[in-house]
């Protein structure tokens, strides 16, 4: 048994619900001849995969579906081993070197060339050319990006590189210059809502419009996590009344707690007890972005609007001493010790924008 | 970045103390009169000295403009016989300066109250628990300045009470005893040398002397000769007599006897403890007392497994020859005779390494075939290098003898030696040596060469110039960085004093400091709960934390890919000492609180191994999912898990629920494993832990028997794990049985079948995968759903 957000998941470009303009465009792409790189970029779960498996079936067909994993085990110069997943099919294969952390550029160097040195065997192929989609290409390194560069240039007649990111920025210029960068933007509610209402439908189900309403709030734009809260909610109330709140992810419960004990007092004992759960949420996957941001929300709730503009500030400032520092629980923990600070010093002293200095 | 970390005053002027003993009040004056106010000519000299001692608290309070107090030189040994517990901080001093005058003045420091204690100076921020036990015990306390008086007017050589001179009488008496016992037998060792010497050139032989006693190190001289003379470890030292003397017939009833301690059951001893405590000189005098003569095996001989087989040969049939031959022919070990009355010292046993390579090994051999008693002697018994003689020796543990016990000995030996030694310098130089006699005996020896006196100060910089070096753990780095007083005025530590302790252990050292500095109460912040000093505690942690935050950065570029290792100071500034200069002081907490291990390392390994078994989870799910690791933990897991793990803890559909949840699994390729993994992964309420207490023994059980039931398709395999599969030795039987129903040629149907979009259909026409059925033979259980399914995914 599927969950509905897999049964359902869009097949050919035809079947899309909405950007239909892209995907016209995707369609004259591939059927041009001259499919050029792609860098696809949007928010999680706008659709960026769907629409790549798409446009791969309008390039080669079905059998781009047929897809099995292999494990590739290669060495490191300084002798690691190291596993990396490929998923494949006869046409094209997925790489996601990022699995790798710093070791992505070897993953590039090794896995990639030896693809791109090979021409397509295939003779029955549509295209002369195979496609390697890159998952995660804002997660690479700056070493691997550089790596790709002149591997894009070079085998350009061999293999076409689609990219999936969820942003540019982090992908260096020479990159995106050599791309087609294709956005693909996080639906609008009624099209959400045509997504929804098209499920429903093949699930035999109705689905009143304030439970659709309260799920696409929840799900903030991404199309899965919305497809898997409307299961969940049919799980929880099987006539989908909206009366029923939508039960929360483990670890976004986990958060909204770990805000409360942060409103509820500030002294370091209470700080110590904040280290846990991050501790806890950290070593269970969670990103500490996502918990960063999490836990920002769910006390924004909580706290006088007054302090808002300062609590947004901070939040700003440690995300990014994380994303430039190693271990992340030092910048989650100065964090909450400055929100704790902040907090307890409005408590006491009204709103003062100036840091009390010793 | 650090500029409000203060640079330690030390380059301030020192201010000289001018006592001025008439303006102020005696503290004793009820039942004292000040005794000595004048000075002898050497007093300047050391006024001097002890000015310069107070110099850097002196700069610092006169930053702070705290009232100036005299510090009175005092007359030597006028606090015998008091007892001192300091608490709070003083003014004027560290803890460990004042601990020192009143060392230096022959007085006794202890770190708690008790009713020994004569006075109680009290500084700053005194523990209450203390001030609260010195009223019970009626005990007087004094103020700062009150101490300074007591020094000022005490006469020389304090005033001791009847009961005390009687004792320190009654120790000198006996002290002088034993000297002159000393003499008595030195000299009857000489004479008797002499006398064989005597003999010996009457007979033609030349005669072969020893050394003069007077040219011997002392450590040789002074060596034990009876079981009284050893110094700590007596009852030790009694069990190993006793243990030798019941070796013959221990060893008769082949060690099945274990005896009271149990020491019967063992052929060896295994005596650690830590260096010049006497653990060679004990093994040595009690064997030679009980009658065995000692071989000793040591760091100088080789000792590999070969040599130790041969060259010991103590278990050797040819040990029969010397007892035939009447000791013509002689079996050697190391150049020594082996004799029934043989014992083995094998001395640094943990020194056998590198070359030695196998020794432990064969020492155990060794021990088990032995005819004679072993003693092993090592440093410390816990290391793993130790750890194959666990089982097969007598563990002795030997201690750092007391400094009574070393005091006596060594008093009585300076005396002898015409050594004039004050107890207080005695006492330094054994807390800097840590109690190793050895070590103390040679200093004085060596110290008696020239001098004829040795006093408090000579001690110090003595034991200070042969000071161990000894490396520190974070466990007592930590305390030292954010003690009470670490940044107080009365700190004698500069910044590098504090960078060289984060050099100790650089890599630790920040990583202890994030994990303890919360349990800290500032010590710069008053006491006190009241809002305003909550707040400001809150700001220093706040600033703190930004600091380690700060150090994090800098660890990036160091451990980056630019590779700044000349930041390293920076960084040691930043993670360690920075936060600590913020949050130095007591702990927040009453009671006992030890050095915690950092959390992040556990933590961090926990998150490695669980983001390596979501990895699994997702590449497995990948074939159904386009969703990354990050998107199936957070998006798919908690409908996921509402369906595949919360149906076993509800009661009502625990029953039903393995039918409801195995297609799932199938669905997205997860076996058993995955679905613990995935259990593992929640928080919360969804924690592992919660859920399995909640999901019933047998409701698992059933859910286990119904998962290994049936077969299921596989995603792909592990390359190594099919290669090691097919190197295992032992083929399996059922393997093919198990198969060959199923089993059919691969046809090209599957690759038709790909495009339903049902995947049950797709399920039910593929051959090549088993639909749950139930199994036939038991036997073939294991084999079956261990065997991997033959499918070909799609290619």
């Amino acid at each position: 048994m599927s969950l509905w957000v897999d049964k359902y998941r869009p097949r050919q470009l035809s079947e899309l619900h909405y950007h239909s303009e892209l995907s016209d465009r995707l369609r004259s792409l591939a059927s041009s001849g001259d499919f050029p790189h792609m860098l696809v970029y949007g928010p999680s779960g706008a659709g960026k995969k769907t629409r790549i498996m798409c446009t791969l079936r309008e390039l080669y067909g079905p059998g781009v579906e047929k897809l099995k994993i292999d494990q590739r085990v290669f060495v490191t110069p300084s002798k690691r081993k190291l596993d990396v997943n490929v998923v494949q099919s006869n046409f094209h294969i997925e790489l996601t070197p990022s699995d790798v952390g710093i070791y992505d550029r070897v993953v590039i160097q090794d896995i990639l060339k030896e693809i791109a040195q090979t021409q397509q065997v295939d003779l029955n192929a549509k295209q002369k050319f195979k496609v390697v989609i890159i998952n995660e290409a804002d997660a690479l390194s700056r070493d691997a990006q550089a790596a790709l560069r002149r591997t894009m240039e070079k085998y350009s007649t061999n293999i076409r590189l689609i990219m999936c990111a969820n942003s540019t920025s982090k992908i260096i210029s020479p990159i995106r210059s050599r791309c087609l960068l294709v956005r693909v933007a996080a639906p609008e509610e009624d099209e959400m809502l045509k997504v929804l209402k098209h499920v429903a439908k093949k699930e035999r189900l109705t689905l009143p419009d304030e439970s659709a309403l309260s799920i696409m709030q929840e799900a903030n734009g991404n199309m899965r996590k919305a497809l898997l809260i409307f299961e969940a909610l049919r799980m929880q109330s099987p006539d989908l009344s909206s009366s029923i709140d939508i039960a929360k992810a483990d670890w976004e419960t986990y958060c909204s707690k770990i805000a409360d004990q942060v409103v509820q007092e500030q002294s370091p004992q209470n700080l110590m007890k904040v280290r846990t759960g991050l501790y806890e949420l950290l070593s269970h996957c969670i990103p500490p972005t996502m918990i960063l941001k999490t836990i920002t929300g769910a006390l924004l709730l909580k706290v006088d609007q007054s302090l808002q503009p300062s609590i947004i500030h901070w939040a700003a400032h440690y995300e990014l001493r994380m994303a430039q520092g190693n271990k992340k629980i030092y910048h989650l923990e100065a964090y909450f010790a400055k929100l704790m600070s902040v907090l307890k010093n409005f408590n006491y002293m009204g709103l003062d924008d100036d840091d009390i200095d010793f | 970045m650090y500029e409000d970390v203060p640079t330690p005053a030390v380059k301030s002027t020192p201010k000289k103390s001018e006592a001025s003993p008439q303006k102020k009040k005696p503290v004793e004056k009820d039942t004292e009169k000040p005794a000595a106010k004048k000075r002898g000519p050497s007093k300047d000299e050391r006024a001097a000295e002890i000015a310069s001692l107070f110099k850097c608290a002196a700069a610092r309070r006169k930053k702070e403009g705290v009232e100036e107090l005299d510090k009175p030189p005092g007359l030597p040994n006028c606090l015998a016989g008091l007892t001192f517990v300091f608490t709070g901080e003083l003014n004027s001093m560290s803890r460990e300066e004042s601990t020192e005058v009143v060392k230096r003045l022959g007085g006794k420091v202890t770190t708690s109250v008790s009713g020994n204690t004569t006075y109680v100076v009290a500084g700053e921020g005194a523990g209450p628990s203390k001030l609260k036990k010195i009223e019970e015990l009626g005990i007087r306390q004094v103020s700062e300045a009150e101490f300074y008086d007591l020094i000022r007017y005490r006469p020389s050589g304090g005033k001791l009470t009847e009961k005390q001179k009687e004792a320190q009488e009654k120790a000198e008496k006996q002290m002088k005893e034993e000297a002159k016992r000393m003499e008595k037998e030195e000299q009857a060792t000489e004479k008797a040398q002499a006398r064989k010497a005597v003999v010996a050139g009457r007979e033609g032989i030349a005669a072969k002397r020893g050394p003069a006693l007077s040219s011997q190190l002392w450590t040789t001289k002074y060596a034990p000769k009876t079981l009284k003379e050893i110094c700590g470890n007596k009852g030790l030292v009694e069990k190993l007599g006793t243990w030798l003397e019941a070796w013959p017939a221990n060893y008769k009833a082949n060690w099945k006897k274990p005896g009271k301690d149990g020491s019967g059951s063992f052929a060896a001893v295994l005596i650690s403890g830590p260096p010049g405590i006497g653990k060679t000189t004990s093994a040595h005098l009690v064997a030679k007392l009980k009658g065995y003569s000692p071989i000793e095996l040591n760091a100088s001989d080789a000792r590999s497994k070969k040599l130790i087989q041969n060259a010991t040969n103590v278990d050797n049939a040819s040990l029969d020859g010397w007892f035939a031959g009447g000791g013509l022919t002689k079996d050697s070990a190391a150049g020594l005779e082996i004799n029934s009355r043989s014992c083995l010292i094998m001395d640094e046993v943990d020194g056998m390494s590198g070359g030695d390579r196998g020794g432990v090994g064969a020492m155990n051999i060794l021990i088990k075939k032995t005819r004679i008693p072993i003693i092993l002697i090592c440093n410390d018994a816990s290391t793993p290098k130790m750890k194959p003689l666990n089982g097969t020796t007598w563990p002795m543990k030997f201690r750092r003898p007391s400094n009574t016990e070393m005091r006596a000995r060594l008093m009585t030996i300076a005396f002898k030696e015409g050594l004039k030694l004050e107890a207080s310098a005695l006492d330094t130089l054994i807390e800097s040596s840590q109690s190793d006699l050895r070590q103390v005996l040679n200093m004085l020896s060596t110290w008696r060469l020239s001098k004829q006196a040795m006093s408090f100060e000579d001690g110090k910089s003595l034991g200070k110039e042969s000071q161990k070096y000894t490396i520190m753990t974070p466990f007592n780095i930590v305390p030292a960085l954010i003690g009470p007083y670490a940044f107080s005025k009365t700190s004698r530590q500069t910044l590098n004093d504090k960078l060289d302790l984060y050099f100790q252990d650089f890599s630790f050292v920040p990583l202890f400091i994030q994990e303890n500095y919360l349990k800290n109460a500032p010590a710069r912040i008053p006491k006190g709960d009241d809002p305003e000093s909550q707040m400001k505690r809150l700001e220093c942690f706040s600033k703190a934390a930004d600091a380690i935050s700060d150090g994090d950065l800098i660890d990036r570029m160091i451990h980056g890919q630019e590779q700044h290792w000349s930041l390293l100071p920076a960084h040691g500034f930043s993670s360690t000492i920075r936060p600590a200069y913020w949050i130095y002081g007591g702990s927040s907490a009453a009671g006992y609180n030890p050095v915690s291990f950092p959390a992040f390392l556990g933590q961090n390994s926990k998150r490695q191994k669980l983001a390596r078994l979501l990895g699994d989870i997702q590449i497995k799910m990948r074939l159904k999912v386009s969703g990354s690791r990050d998107e199936v933990r957070q998006d798919y897991m908690p409908l996921l898990a509402s369906k595949i793990v919360l149906p076993l803890t509800r009661k009502d559909e625990a029953a039903d629920a393995p039918e409801s949840i195995i297609p799932y699994l199938d669905e997205y390729y997860l076996n058993k494993e995955d679905w613990d993994a995935f259990v593992e992964l929640g928080v919360g309420e969804m924690k592992g832990e919660t859920i399995s207490s909640r999901i019933p023994a047998a409701t698992k059980a059933a859910f286990t028997r119904a998962y290994n039931k049936v077969d299921h398709p596989v995603a792909f395999h592990r390359g190594e794990l099919l290669f090691a599969g097919k190197k295992g030795t032992a083929p399996r039987p059922d393997f093919d049985e198990a198969f060959d129903e199923q089993e059919a040629p691969a046809g090209d149907e599957d690759d038709a079948d790909a495009e339903t979009p049902d995947p049950n259909a797709d399920l039910g026409k593929d051959k090549l995968i088993k639909m749950p059925k139930p199994k036939r033979a038991s036997k073939a259980t294991p084999a079956a759903s261990k065997a991997p399914v033959k499918r070909k995914k799609k290619d």
